[in-house]
């Protein structure tokens, strides 16, 4: 029980009276980087939230390093998990520090500003996602590739042991998504555990060590991408006929879609 | 923004800020030599300097009772607006946002339309701003209760709910308007301009505590407020709980604002622009926001004063107007500069 990190059980989730998933039960254990797959309107993002405490849980339990997480204050939660939303529009021009510093919220009172280890973390942090150059730069003059990594930063600055990513490859070209995802296999192996919700199936299963398919309403499976990804449980979730061929050469699942709708 | 800027910024608005204290205290229809400011507050403050400037009993009256409280009030209400925008534009992540938006200004315009046609403003001169500072606060309260839902604060359901109150609001005193006397509408009009004229030192007492206590509130909460502006769900996700940050800043902008306009009258330029300057000047980092659009909306207020009481001879053009009048056209330069800027 104790090297999991994060624990879920029997989790429904919804809007209001509306369930959107229900019985869902994983585990994250340290250095695991576990994708959230599925449909669109699966639930993949609700569920990530839900984890997150951010929407109202209709039943079952989330526990982190063994405690459910509604005994945590806000704060006390924020240091032991980060969450990155899929959109973060930031409305004005504030600097790439001024957004990676935000990280550092959940350990300050409401009275006093950054400490000389805050900046430390800072810096760090804009190290580790090699954007220590653009540290005064204004957000608004960045690209995409680079203001994930900036967000990413923010998340590192935060130093939770549990990172939830809903989407975080969403926009980026194919070299920025490959880049972003090897950052968070680097923070994996650092201990860290990383919960992430991804579209592309290709490279879930090649950078993800665990998967959860979601979808008809709940958990259609849980287990490595060799178990996950085949292509009875993704027909099942996409409502298409899909098949995946692990390819020989470069030893990656490769998956394509054969017609619409003709399988069920 | 690096720090050498930052520190430039800083310098220049202190200096602006005691160039328009200066003209406001030595400009009006008796102009006063600066040197002799001087050896008044010298003998006020019993310095030893400046003996030997003449000053006499007339111009020390005018400064003591004419010109260091109308001063005052506007450093005050400058002040007020100024931090009132900001916070507020920060509450909604959005610049066009500004303290006549979310009611707080009609609620005061009502208030006062009472006092007014009630006939208690002609007999006690205080219970225009009690009437004023009442409606600003009850309409507020009113908005914020609209927009509680389920524990949560929606910031399109504020800013909607803020909008349509007001124009109930105005609807409402219009209509009390129409029924009144020419002398009440007149007495209305005046209020609604804004200007710092007739301003005693009755109205520093009653302006001083609640502002100088909601700017220090503002200015030691000013962090929190960059957190607020990423939005609801990351600052959420950070730990801090946005519920109540959002209560607990929009009862400080109204205070100020509600604090300001029952002193001053409608002054709406302001609480909208000046904020919108200092960010395009100092960036948005409330740290610095905050106070400097304290400082700046202060020294702004009180210039264009004193350039409306100097401008016209024999005349005075109220704050009111002369804001819009010098704020336009700088606020045009400074949005075309950034586009500029940004294109490059």
């Amino acid at each position: 029980m104790n090297d999991k990190l994060l624990l879920v059980k029997k989790l429904s989730s919804g809007y209001g009276d509306r369930i959107v998933l229900q019985d869902i039960s994983f585990s994250l254990q340290p250095g695991q980087m576990m994708g959230i797959i599925g449909a669109n309107g699966s639930g993949k993002s609700t569920l990530l939230k839900t984890v997150a405490n951010l929407l109202p849980r209709l039943s079952g339990t989330v526990k982190i390093m063994g405690e459910e997480i509604r005994t945590f204050s806000p704060k006390q939660l924020a240091q032991k998990m980060a969450y990155l939303p899929q959109d973060m529009s930031i409305p004005f021009d504030f600097s790439v520090r001024n957004i990676v510093a935000t990280g550092r919220y959940p350990y300050h009172g409401w009275w006093h500003g950054e400490t000389n280890e805050d900046e430390k973390i800072i810096e760090q942090a804009l190290c580790y996602m090699g954007i220590e150059d653009l540290a005064q730069r204004s957000i608004a003059a960045l690209s995409g590739g680079q203001c994930q990594r900036v967000f990413l930063a923010r998340i590192l600055a935060q130093q939770s042991p549990v990172l939830l990513l809903d989407e975080p490859t969403a926009g980026l070209d194919i070299c920025y998504q490959e880049e972003l995802l090897r950052l968070c296999q680097g923070l994996c192996r650092r201990g860290k555990a990383v919960l992430l919700v991804l579209h592309e199936l290709n490279l879930a299963a090649r950078f993800c060590s665990q998967l959860i398919l979601v979808g008809r309403g709940g958990l259609l499976g849980t287990g490595t991408p060799d178990s996950i990804m085949t292509e009875e449980n993704l027909t099942r979730a996409y409502g298409m006929s899909i098949k995946c061929v692990k390819n020989s050469t470069t030893n990656h699942w490769d998956i394509y879609t054969e017609g619409a709708n003709d399988c069920e | 923004m690096n720090r050498k800027n930052t520190a430039k910024i800083w310098l220049v608005a202190f200096l602006f800020l005691l160039f328009s204290v200066a003209a406001s205290l030595c400009w009006g229809q008796m102009k006063i030599a600066p040197e002799k400011v001087a050896a008044f507050f010298c003998r006020i403050w019993n310095l030893p300097f400046l003996f030997d400037v003449p000053i006499t009993e007339k111009e020390q009256a005018v400064i003591w009772y004419l010109r260091l409280p109308r001063t005052l009030v506007g450093l005050l209400v400058g002040a007020g607006l100024g931090t009132a925008g900001a916070v507020l534009q920060g509450i909604f992540a959005n610049p066009l946002v500004g303290p006549g938006i979310i009611g707080i200004s009609s609620g005061a315009a009502l208030g006062a339309v009472i006092a007014i046609c009630l006939g208690y403003a002609a007999l006690y001169p205080l219970s225009l701003p009690a009437f004023a500072f009442g409606g600003a606060i009850l309409t507020v309260a009113a908005i914020i209760f609209l927009a509680f839902n389920r524990g949560r604060i929606e910031t399109v359901q504020l800013l909607l709910s803020g909008v349509v109150i007001s124009i109930f609001l105005g609807a409402v005193a219009s209509a009390i308007l129409t029924n009144a006397s020419e002398q009440q509408v007149q007495q209305y009009l005046f209020w609604t301009v804004g200007g710092l004229d007739y301003r005693r030192w009755i109205h520093v007492e009653i302006g001083f505590f609640p502002i100088a206590l909601s700017l220090m509130l503002a200015f030691l909460l000013s962090r929190q407020l960059n957190v607020l502006v990423l939005g609801e769900v990351n600052a959420r996700a950070i730990g801090m709980r946005v519920g109540l940050y959002r209560v607990l800043f929009l009862a400080i902008a109204s205070l100020l604002t509600a604090s300001s306009v029952c002193i001053s009258g409608n002054i709406g330029f302001v609480g909208l622009v000046v904020p919108h300057m200092v960010r395009l000047l100092a960036g948005p980092d409330h740290r610095s926001l905050l106070p400097l659009s304290a400082i700046l909306g202060a020294a702004f207020l009180v210039l264009c004063d004193a350039v409306g009481r100097v401008i016209l001879p024999n005349a005075e053009i109220r704050v009111g107007i002369m804001t819009a009048f010098i704020g336009t056209p700088y606020f045009l330069y400074l949005l075309k500069n950034s586009r500029k800027k940004s294109e490059v």
